[in-house]
Parts: structure tokens; C-alpha cells; sequence
């Protein structure tokens, strides 16, 4: 077959796993997001070994390569009794992980945050869930929010590790293709060419919040 | 107190899971149990063509057609599941399939540490080439040239085994995925790759412009054949594999299923044969 044809042949089947991969990762931030405000909570406990927990896991989903990570929790769960479907196992290990870092992210953005706007909002008398909700959040969010973006993109791109448990999202689709058909460089051309495409779109998202949340103005 | 709800939550979750770990390390037979769920889990990669890979998405292959057969014999459905070959080996042992298409090469090392269902097809290594390319005409005339194979595979061995006996040696590259050979060798990096005779004239077949396949084959006889786990749990399951295996070379069924993939009967021991190698 010539270039085209075989890209055009295979094109419908690198979309629809192309949506695998984008939706796998949003879920898979969206899960991220709530685990990483609890381990972010935990790690600005003023009770030492709830602290201590937070850093714990920061360092080992942070130290331990995702790939690993992966085959840890698709291989090694059924030892002891625990069956995972390939796609369970791939959301959790992205989850998990991504969690991490986001964690990071929300700390970095609440310590960048000026003491001085917690005490003026506590001289104005305001309750402690205002102080939260009106002072410090709008503005922790709007410092991470290129942070969390960003992080998005790398999960984004780090998901075709899940290939090695089996989930045919972008990259595996693209290797099976190729291996049908021969023509591995026409497929990953095209395969690089629709996540430059998916990093794009989430790039335009996160301009599209940021101006929402006014950072262009500050 | 609110921690100490938390505390007999971790406690009593832990103590779930470490039962949970207890009953499903119970032994048990492997075809009963497939036999009850009425279902036939097999591990594979879908990047073994002719044998195993995807057209337009679908599973295709003499694999997809031998195991129709094989699940119609034992009487329930096959599912198979895809994975990258590195993990399909551990993928058995983990206990996420019954039992491992692939197919994998019967070698003496290898029957050590899995049982193997009767032969389904030839495995002896030969080599592919460039189409046209006058410098390769027999397997010798790679003496000196840079050569590809899988790494770890059967063939790989047998090409350096080869390559030893010949003046010059040659320069054998080791490849995790057999297409990145064939890449390799389309985009001129080496002379040929060698692999298992039916898997290098399909890929011939399928771009006949840019390969050809160099004959005769060279090294040992070897075949091919399906794989379960070493232990007793799946001597059952193995032992009605084989059997159903008998009945669909004995009626016809294997005929077809290998003319359709290889274009010819391939002759097959009825029986695992001592592998030569």
C-alpha cells in the first residue's frame, strides 16, 4: 500500500484509540485532582506523622519510574489475590501517579501564597471557610493553573506506557498497525502527529481557563 | 473518636485483603475451572503475523482460527488477551491467562520451565532479505554482514550458532520487536533478519517489492506450540488442548487452517518431539 492509503486506511482506528488515551488521562487527572488535595492536605498537617504519610507517598509515586509502577500494580496485585482488569489497573497507576505531582503543585501554589492575605482576611473577621473559598483558593488556582496544564500534557504523553498492560490506547494501536501492515513509519508519523494535535487542544483548554481565571490581567 | 474509626477501617480492610490473598491461594484445577466460568483465557501478542495480529482492528490469524476450533472442542469461549510479548510469560505466571498462544519455540530450555501443547506448526529459522539484493543469495552469504534477530528468541540462538560456523562470523543485532528488524533491514542497516520460516514468507508475501525470503532454512528442525504453566493444576487443561489439537488435524480442520496462513500443510509430529536443540 502506498503512504496514504495505509494512513488513511488506518486512520479511523488510531482516532477512536486516540480517544482511549484522552479520556483515559482526563479521567485519570480528574481522579488525580481529589487524591492530590487529600495527600496535599496531609502534608500541611500540623500532626507530624499525617504529614510524614504525604511525603511518603509523594516520594514513591515520584520515585518510582510509572512504568514500573504499572507492572507492579497489573502483575503483582494477582499474588495476592487482587485480579485487575488491564484498564482498572491503567487508570489507577496514572491516577496514583499524576497524583504525586499535582500534590506538589497544590502546595507550591498555596505556599506562594503571601501569609499576609490569610492574616488580613482574619482581621476582617472572615470564617476560616471564607478565608479558603474568597482569599486563598482564587489565587492558588491561578498560580498552578500552567502547572497543572502542563502536567496534564505529560500525562497525556506518559500514557502510552500503559501499552505494556495491555490497553490499546494511541502508541500500542499504532504499533499493532504497523506490525499488520509493515509500514511502521508512515504509522508513527501519524501517531506523533495526533498527540502533538491532543497537547494542543489541552494547551488551548488550559489558555481558555487561565483567562477565566484572570491570570492574563494580574 | 473520629481517628479511632479511621484506625479500625485501615485495620479491618488490611485483614480483608490478607483473607482475600489466603482463599485465592488455594490450588485448583485448571480445566475445571475453565470448564465452570465456560471460558478459555489466552495470553498473546497481536504482532506475530501470520499468527497473531489485526486487520483493521480485528483480531486475525491462524491463532484466532486453531482456537475457535480448540474452544468448540472443549466446549467453551475463547477470550484472548493482548499484551506485549515481554509480558505475556509473566502474564501466565501471574495467573492472568490460562494458557499462552504466541506461539513459542519448543526448546530443550523451555520445556524445563513450561509445558507445551503438541506441535501447530514448523519454527526452523531462516532468512529474510532485501528484494533484489544480489549479495545475499544463501543463508552463508551473510558471513561478515550485519544480521537481525528477536532478542531471546529461538531463531536468534540458532542464527549465532550459524553465524559461529562461518569464516568471518557476522555482526548479529538483537531486536525486542521482530518488526523493528524488518524496519532496520528495509532501511538498509543490515542484510537480513532471521526468524521462523512462516513468519518471514508472510512478511514477503505481504510487501513482495521490498523482501524476499533466502532459502533453504539453515540450523535445527524446531516447531512451534502453545504454552501453559509447569505446574499440576494445568496438566488437565494441556492434556484436552492436545487432544482437542489431535482431532482437528485428524478431520481435516489443521489442513485448512495452515493453508489459509502459510499456503501449504506443514507436517507435524503428533507428538512433543524431543527438541534437538
Amino acid at each position: 500500500m502506498s503512504a496514504i492509503k495505509v494512513v488513511i486506511h488506518s486512520f479511523p482506528l488510531l482516532l477512536q484509540a486516540a480517544m482511549t488515551t484522552f479520556v483515559l488521562s482526563l479521567v485519570a487527572t480528574a481522579i488525580g485532582l481529589v487524591i492530590a488535595a487529600l495527600v496535599c492536605a496531609l502534608g500541611l498537617s500540623k500532626r507530624r506523622w499525617l504529614a510524614r504519610a504525604g511525603a511518603v507517598y509523594v516520594s514513591f509515586f515520584r520515585g518510582v519510574p510509572l512504568l514500573v509502577q504499572l507492572l507492579l500494580i497489573y502483575y503483582f496485585l494477582p499474588f495476592i489475590g487482587i485480579d485487575v482488569p488491564s484498564l482498572v489497573a491503567a487508570v489507577v497507576g496514572l491516577s496514583l501517579c499524576t497524583a504525586a505531582y499535582l500534590a506538589e503543585i497544590l502546595r507550591g501554589g498555596l505556599a506562594s501564597i503571601p501569609p499576609g492575605q490569610r492574616e488580613a482576611g482574619e482581621m476582617l473577621g472572615l470564617a476560616k471557610s471564607q478565608i479558603w473559598r474568597r482569599l486563598l483558593l482564587p489565587q492558588a488556582v491561578r498560580s498552578m493553573l500552567p502547572a497543572i496544564v502542563s502536567e496534564v500534557t505529560l500525562l497525556l504523553k506518559a500514557s502510552s506506557l500503559i501499552s505494556v498492560i495491555g490497553v490499546a490506547e494511541l502508541t500500542r494501536t499504532g504499533q499493532n498497525i504497523a506490525a499488520s501492515t509493515y509500514q511502521p513509519l508512515e504509522i508513527y508519523a501519524t501517531v506523533g502527529a495526533i498527540y502533538l494535535a491532543l497537547n494542543l487542544l489541552l494547551a488551548a483548554g488550559g489558555g481558555m481557563m487561565e483567562r477565566r481565571f484572570g491570570l492574563a490581567r494580574r | 473518636m473520629k481517628r479511632g474509626l479511621w484506625v479500625g477501617l485501615v485495620a479491618a480492610l488490611v485483614g480483608l485483603s490478607i483473607a482475600g490473598a489466603a482463599s485465592a491461594g488455594h490450588a485448583d484445577d485448571v480445566l475445571a475451572k475453565v470448564k465452570s466460568k465456560g471460558e478459555l483465557v489466552v495470553g498473546t501478542e497481536m504482532q506475530f503475523a501470520p499468527f497473531d495480529f489485526l486487520e483493521n482492528g480485528a483480531q486475525v490469524g491462524l491463532n484466532a482460527d486453531l482456537f475457535r476450533e480448540i474452544g468448540k472442542e472443549l466446549g467453551v469461549k475463547v477470550t484472548f488477551v493482548d499484551l506485549p510479548w515481554d509480558g505475556v510469560l509473566p502474564g501466565l505466571e501471574a495467573k492472568k491467562f490460562d494458557v499462552v498462544a504466541g506461539p513459542v519455540t519448543i526448546t530443550k530450555e523451555r520445556m524445563t520451565r513450561y509445558q507445551f501443547t503438541l506441535p501447530i506448526a514448523d519454527a526452523t529459522v531462516a532468512l529474510l532479505k532485501r528484494a533484489g539484493d544480489d549479495s545475499v543469495m544463501k543463508p552463508k552469504d551473510i558471513a561478515g554482514k550485519a544480521v537481525g534477530g528477536g532478542k531471546s528468541s529461538a531463531q536468534l540462538d540458532q542464527l549465532k550458532l550459524f553465524a559461529e560456523t562461518l569464516p568471518g562470523k557476522a555482526d548479529i543485532r538483537e531486536y525486542v520487536d521482530n518488526n523493528q528488524a524488518y524496519a532496520d533491514l528495509a532501511a538498509g542497516r543490515i542484510v537480513a533478519v532471521a526468524n521462523s520460516l512462516p513468519n518471514i514468507s508472510y512478511v514477503a508475501a505481504q510487501r513482495p517489492d521490498t523482501f524476499a525470503v533466502v532459502t533453504p532454512p539453515f540450523g535445527q528442525k524446531v516447531y512451534f506450540g502453545y504454552v501453559g504453566r509447569p505446574d499440576e493444576d494445568s496438566k488437565t487443561l494441556m492434556a484436552a488442548i492436545d487432544d482437542a489439537l489431535r482431532k482437528i488435524e485428524a478431520d481435516g480442520r489443521m489442513e485448512q487452517i495452515q493453508k489459509k496462513w502459510f499456503g501449504l500443510k506443514m507436517d507435524l509430529p503428533d507428538s512433543v518431539p524431543e527438541p534437538g536443540f
